[in-house]
């Protein structure tokens, strides 16, 4: 079975204070550490224990800039057999269209069963690239997939509903699986780990290869674009709620309203 | 714009309330931008869905068809690009559900839309469309364009638009013919799946109520629980809770339990040990409750008060259930 | 009348010499032809170097060896044991001679002959009895009492045999007295009764048999001896009480290191370059750790003071040793080639995951064994194995991700090392650039640093430091976790990271030593690191400040209630720092100090410090620290006081989770010395 997972290189905002860049645009970036988005962990984990399980190879690839070579060398010594990093300054602010775009031809080159991505990124939220992806190469698709078992040519998965509700679907392969976090249990990486694949070439795939030109990627190839980037109001520190326990409820349940929650 | 579609979403013959949200959405826009607001209902026998459809819509097109009956994404994609092909210039609206997940960017590739996902907000500028989101772990406002796309597919974050139905409209129904009958389905729906009996999935929660050591020794699990009932949200609890059985070990938030990344975190005698703090770093929404004022969960909460939770808790309660009416 | 000696006695027509030199001959050939099997696997094994420090050694040997001093931790079993060794040595001069006298009537040892044989004999004839009472005693314990160190949980087949061991012995003495009572009858005495109590006591029961069956008893007696003497030989070193044989030489060959873990294969320049890392079978282990399992004699203490095992946890540190001897019995048997266990990997279906990761490295286990038998290099050495195979605990594959990429398992930026140092009261904490010098250098831990209940201690630190007017600084951003844990935790790679990160900064800066208040930080600072640095615990540097009265307290703060202290495993048994800590808090004035049972070096672990505090057991029924927390309540404390930030955070915790608050305090060292200040 031939396995191609796709990887995203962002930057780790959970537990950084963040502040808006000149231009308002984007959030400074330069004290960020950046990191595999943890949801893709579990694709790669997934495409690696499938891998190990009905046998074949793994690809990753990702569309990265030159320092997210770390994260395809962690996904090699996670058990992947080759990778790949798509770049070229150009595609600067691209959109998960622009990426699902090159992702697209790249794949589109080599035969595969399965294309795993996790289901959404950390930093952008989108929820875009798998699905549309798939579309792009004509084949079907999935998301939030929390088990998957392969037989008959056939993927059987289970993707989330709300509320603790499942649905167990079949699709034909290939396709594209994306990916729930909790799927499995990511293994561990050892530097020791990822120095054993120090060596391994991970080729550095540019826009001629994937047949596209500088006018499709970036924010110009891109079909949306950010105006304006903000910090929501709240705030640092918690406000303390003053007066009686009354006020103090009547207070609390008001912000619950504001936030749209009843 | 001209037209502004709202895909109604439906489970087991039941109108999810992500469709009165889009309505809602789609008003907004309406009322900024202009364009006929159209409901799109695909499913299977949903005669009575459509009919309460349209006592809110003024349009409403039904397609039916028994690969319908479940949210296939790959059968919607099938429909709904046959309804749009023709069309341009309009706004496709949905809920940011599950469902609406696995559609939404295969459909904008069929469809040569754009696609802005989860967003909890409309904004219009120079007469062009633009949708808020959140990014960067949910802590940062954007504001995103569409460029000069005139196909635009927007999902929304469930609870950021509100709408009561009103059911006075008495709109048409207009049934169109499924384009399914002859096409084959690359995905087969085979059943639901309930997670075991008791099983509360914390890390999906949207709202949370936690509670931790400050409830005391001997607390009124029933009062929590029922807070939680009323905010709609799911109860779960930090380490000491468990340790003495109180809560089973799924409902643990923290680093060494669950990891969960709900909307809104309420935290009910949660001191804010590191380890819990490590695993509410996504909410964006922290607000908690503690004697202490010094407890380490005020430095990561948006809102506190201090004082005591017995007292608080029923006095919230209670205002909740006015506001909701 | 004169009784016939064996050695005068053709058995079935083939004279007795002949018989004693084909049993001797058969014996020692099995003996040794096992004996070289057994060696033969620790020459498979790993290399250990321990060879050098001679003089310790024998020092070791002597006081622990053949001194027995880790005995009588169990009083009871402990002089039981002490007895019983003793018989052995004693005795093996008899059975010398014995072995003699199948050759010769009046064979004797050189020297021990006239009135030291005398001597000898009176000797002799006293400690046959008290070995018989002793293992008289020793099957009514195990059969009657049963103590809970000896059973094995999940194994079987190894109940009978202490009996058998027991019985053999009981059966040596047994015949010794047979064969000396019977020719006892026949001969004259005019000794008194109470030099030979055990040949009295033998003649007493044979008075009345005829002298025909009295010889007969004699010959029977005495080659029933030599075959038990000779079965007993062969018996051990294919049971578990081959450590009759090994324990001293383990003893010998003990770990000196104390506080250090092994390299993850010793003579190897780049450990980076090994085809595997770790041990996943029996020849990945160093030949001393295979000795060890050797060695175990199967006596629990480990087990029974492990506190993982005490919780509930999967690990009982004996049945390590017992399953992977068992292990090796089976894989090189006695006769035929070394088995392929494919199906049954030592590491993963013998000693389990779980196992191996229930161990809190606090070193209760090897404190105990009375042949300093060692667990904790082994479990690394396995962990090292299970990290490479990417088969960690969720719960810790953060924490290591977070010190990967920022230097400590917080996930806080690097920044922020030195947040907590800013606006304290009444102190001025300096950053050391490179190049500038302090007197001290302040070790904070990323524990000290980010976690803001530690912070209070660092904080409290640094004030005691400014008002005895200590010249100090600490290293702000330069500084990275210490990696304790991250090296007992099995990744190798990841300490070598951190302890060179910090080692350069150590380099750059000009000091005269380095203090810390985490007793983790202290030891691998101390023990580990491949640089040696001058460093203090603050237990050590709050005791010189005291003694030079730059420190004064007042009993203020503790308003004479009742004081423990708590040994943070990392500071005593690892480090013997087991009085400056008490010195402390019995400096304060009114103190009223009450140590626990369980203190020093018997101290109870609170479940471990470092990354181990994020790790989650699925199968412990009770935490260890509300059982360290019950203990202090046992003896009456209102105040638990610890030297170490982990154990605080763990106790704390056991206050709450004991419906202890309010009723009893855990303060840190530093903390007390803070608030007692006058």
């Amino acid at each position: 079975m031939k396995i191609i997972a796709c990887m995203k290189w962002i930057p780790d905002t959970s537990e950084a204070e963040l502040s808006i860049a000149s231009g308002g645009k984007d959030i400074k970036k330069d004290d960020l550490d950046y990191d595999l988005n943890d949801w893709d962990r579990f694709a790669i984990e997934e495409a690696v224990q499938l891998k190990e399980k009905y046998e074949g190879a793994v690809t990753v690839v990702s569309v990265a800039p030159e320092d997210a070579e770390e994260m395809l060398r962690e996904c090699l010594a996670r058990g992947a057999d080759e990778a790949f990093q798509i770049w070229n300054d150009s595609f600067e602010g691209s959109d998960g269209f622009v990426v699902a775009k090159a992702l697209a031809e790249f794949i589109k080159k080599r035969p595969f069963d399965l294309v795993l991505t996790g289901t959404l990124a950390e930093d952008d939220g989108g929820g875009q690239v798998g699905g549309m992806l798939a579309a792009m190469l004509g084949v079907p698709s999935a998301t939030l997939v929390s088990r998957i078992e392969i037989s008959d040519g056939k993927a059987k998965f289970r993707r989330e509903l709300e509320g603790g509700l499942y649905e167990n679907v079949e699709m034909g392969l290939p396709a594209v699986i994306s990916v729930a976090t909790g799927l499995n249990e990511p293994r561990f990486v050892s530097i020791r780990a990822v120095r054993k694949v120090a060596s391994v070439d991970i080729p550095t795939v540019d826009l001629d290869e994937l047949g596209m030109n500088e006018n499709q990627v970036g924010m110009e190839g891109s079909k949306i674009v950010i105006e304006k980037v903000y910090l929501p109001p709240e705030g640092e520190g918690a406000e303390i709620i003053k007066g009686s326990t009354e006020e103090a409820a009547a207070r609390l349940a008001e912000i619950l309203k504001e936030k749209g929650v009843l | 714009m001209k037209n502004i579609y709202v895909l109604a979403e439906h489970r087991n013959g039941t109108l999810r309330d992500t469709t009165w949200e889009a309505l809602s959405a789609a008003r907004s826009v309406s009322s900024q931008l202009g364009g006929e607001i159209v409901c799109l209902l695909l499913g299977n026998n949903v005669s009575s869905i459509s009919e309460k459809l349209a006592q809110e819509f003024s349009k409403v097109v039904v397609v039916e068809d028994p690969n319908l009956e479940t949210f296939n994404s790959d059968a919607m994609t099938q429909t709904l690009s046959t309804i749009l092909k023709d069309e341009s210039d309009y706004l496709l609206l949905m809920g940011n559900s599950n469902s609406v997940i696995d559609l939404a960017p295969g459909l904008s590739v069929v469809l040569d839309a754009a696609l802005a996902t989860d967003c909890f907000g409309f904004e219009v500028s120079e007469g062009q469309l633009l949708a808020l989101r959140q990014i960067y772990s949910y802590k940062i406002n954007a504001l995103v364009s569409f460029k000069n796309c005139d196909k635009i597919v927007v999902t929304l974050r469930s609870g950021s638009f509100s709408f009561t139905p009103a059911g006075q409209a008495s709109g048409t129904i207009e049934k169109r013919d499924s384009p399914l009958a002859s096409a084959k389905l690359r995905k087969t729906f085979v059943s639901y799946e309930e997670a075991e009996k008791g099983d509360v999935d914390i890390s999906s929660a949207e709202i949370i109520v936690s509670i931790g050591r400050g409830i005391g020794d001997e607390p009124d699990m029933d009062m929590y629980q029922s807070l939680a009932d009323t905010v709609g949200g799911v109860l779960a609890c930090s380490r000491p809770i468990v340790d003495k059985n109180l809560l089973p070990k799924y409902h643990q938030v923290g680093t060494s339990g669950i990891e969960v990344k709900p909307k809104i975190y309420l935290a009910l005698g949660i001191s804010g040990a590191f380890q819990h703090v490590g695993g509410i770093k996504g909410s964006p929404l922290i607000m908690a409750v503690n004697k202490d004022p010094r407890a380490p969960i005020f430095r990561v909460a948006q809102y506190g008060v201090v004082g005591d939770i017995n007292e608080i808790v029923p006095a919230l309660e209670e205002k909740i259930k006015e506001l909701k009416g | 009348m004169t009784i016939l000696e064996p050695a005068n006695v053709p058995l079935a027509g083939v004279p007795a010499p002949s018989v004693a030199l084909i049993v001797l001959i058969a014996s020692l050939s099995f003996f040794a032809y096992v004996m070289w099997k057994r060696i033969d696997l620790l020459k498979r094994c790993a290399p250990d170097p321990r060879f050098s420090d001679v003089s310790q050694r024998i020092k070791m040997m002597v006081l622990y060896g053949f001194g027995q001093l880790r005995q009588p931790r169990y009083l009871g079993a402990g002089i039981l044991h002490i007895l019983l060794f003793a018989g052995f040595m004693i005795l093996s001069l008899r059975s010398l001679t014995l072995i003699g006298r199948g050759f010769s009537a009046d064979f004797h040892l050189p020297l021990l002959t006239g009135s030291a044989a005398f001597v000898y004999d009176v000797i002799k004839d006293y400690t046959v009895l008290v070995v018989l009472v002793v293992c008289l005693i020793a099957i009514a314990r195990r059969a009657i009492w049963k103590p809970q160190r000896y059973a094995h949980p999940g194994t079987s087949g190894h109940e009978g045999e202490a009996y058998i061991i027991l019985g053999l012995v009981s059966a040596l003495m047994v015949t010794d007295m047979i064969y000396d009572g019977s020719a006892f009858i026949g001969e004259a005495h005019s000794e008194p009764w109470y030099l030979f109590p055990a040949t009295n006591f033998a003649a007493m029961f044979m008075k009345s048999v005829p002298s025909q069956a009295l010889e007969q008893l004699h010959i029977g007696g005495y080659w029933a001896h030599i075959l038990f003497f000779f079965g007993l030989l062969n018996y051990l070193p294919i049971s578990k009480h081959f450590h009759v044989i090994t324990a001293i030489p383990n003893v010998y060959f003990a770990n000196l290191n104390h506080g250090k873990i092994k390299p993850v294969k010793y003579g190897v320049d780049d450990w980076m370059e090994l085809e595997q890392c770790g041990v996943n079978d029996l020849t990945g282990f160093t030949w001393k750790h295979v000795l060890d399992f050797y060695s175990c004699a199967d006596c629990g203490r480990c087990s029974d003071n492990c506190p993982a095992n005490i919780v509930g946890r999967a690990l009982s540190p004996k049945m390590i040793s017992i399953k992977a001897r068992d292990y090796a019995y089976a894989k090189y048997p006695v006769f035929g080639t070394p088995k392929d266990f494919k199906d049954k990997k030592l590491v993963g279906d013998i000693i389990t995951e779980d196992e191996i990761w229930a161990c809190t490295t606090c070193g209760a286990c090897e404190q105990e064994c009375p042949i300093f038998i060692e667990y904790i290099d082994k479990i690394v050495d396995m962990r090292r194995y299970l990290i490479e195979q990417g088969a960690l605990p969720q719960s810790l594959q953060k924490p290591l991700q977070q010190i990967k990429k920022k230097g400590n398992a917080y996930g806080a930026v690097k920044s922020k090392r030195s947040a907590w140092a800013k606006d304290i009261e009444g102190v001025e904490v300096r950053e050391l650039k490179k190049g500038e010098n302090a007197e001290y250098l302040f070790f904070v831990d990323s524990c000290g640093s980010f976690d803001p209940r530690i912070q209070e201690i660092s904080k409290s630190f640094a004030r005691i430091l400014g008002k005895s007017s200590c010249d100090f600084a600490i290293l702000g951003q330069d500084e990275n976790d210490s990696g304790n844990e991250v090296r007992r935790i099995g990744e190798e790679g990841l300490f070598e990271q951190v302890s060179e990160k910090n080692i350069e900064a150590f380099e750059a800066r000009n000091f005269r030593q380095i203090v810390t208040f985490d007793p983790h930080a202290f030891n691998v600072i101390k023990n580990d690191y491949p640089k040696k640095f001058p460093i203090s615990h603050c237990s050590q540097l709050l005791s010189k400040l005291i003694r030079e009265n730059k420190i004064k307290f007042s009993g203020e703060y503790l308003k004479g209630r009742v004081v423990t202290y708590h040994d943070p495993c990392y500071l005593g048994r690892h480090n013997n720092v087991y009085e400056e800590p008490r010195f402390v808090i019995n400096s304060i004035p009114g103190a009223r100090f009450r140590d626990m049972e369980r203190s020093r070096s018997r101290s109870f672990c609170c479940s471990g410090g470092g990354i181990m505090l994020w790790y989650e057991n699925e199968q412990e029924t009770q935490r260890m620290g509300e059982r360290r927390v019950r203990m202090a309540q046992e003896i009456g404390a209102q105040v638990i006081v610890t030297a170490c930030p982990f154990c605080l955070i763990n106790l704390e915790d056991a206050i709450k989770t004991t419906g202890n608050e309010g009723k009893i305090e855990v303060i840190d060292l530093v903390e007390l010395a803070d608030r007692s200040m006058s």
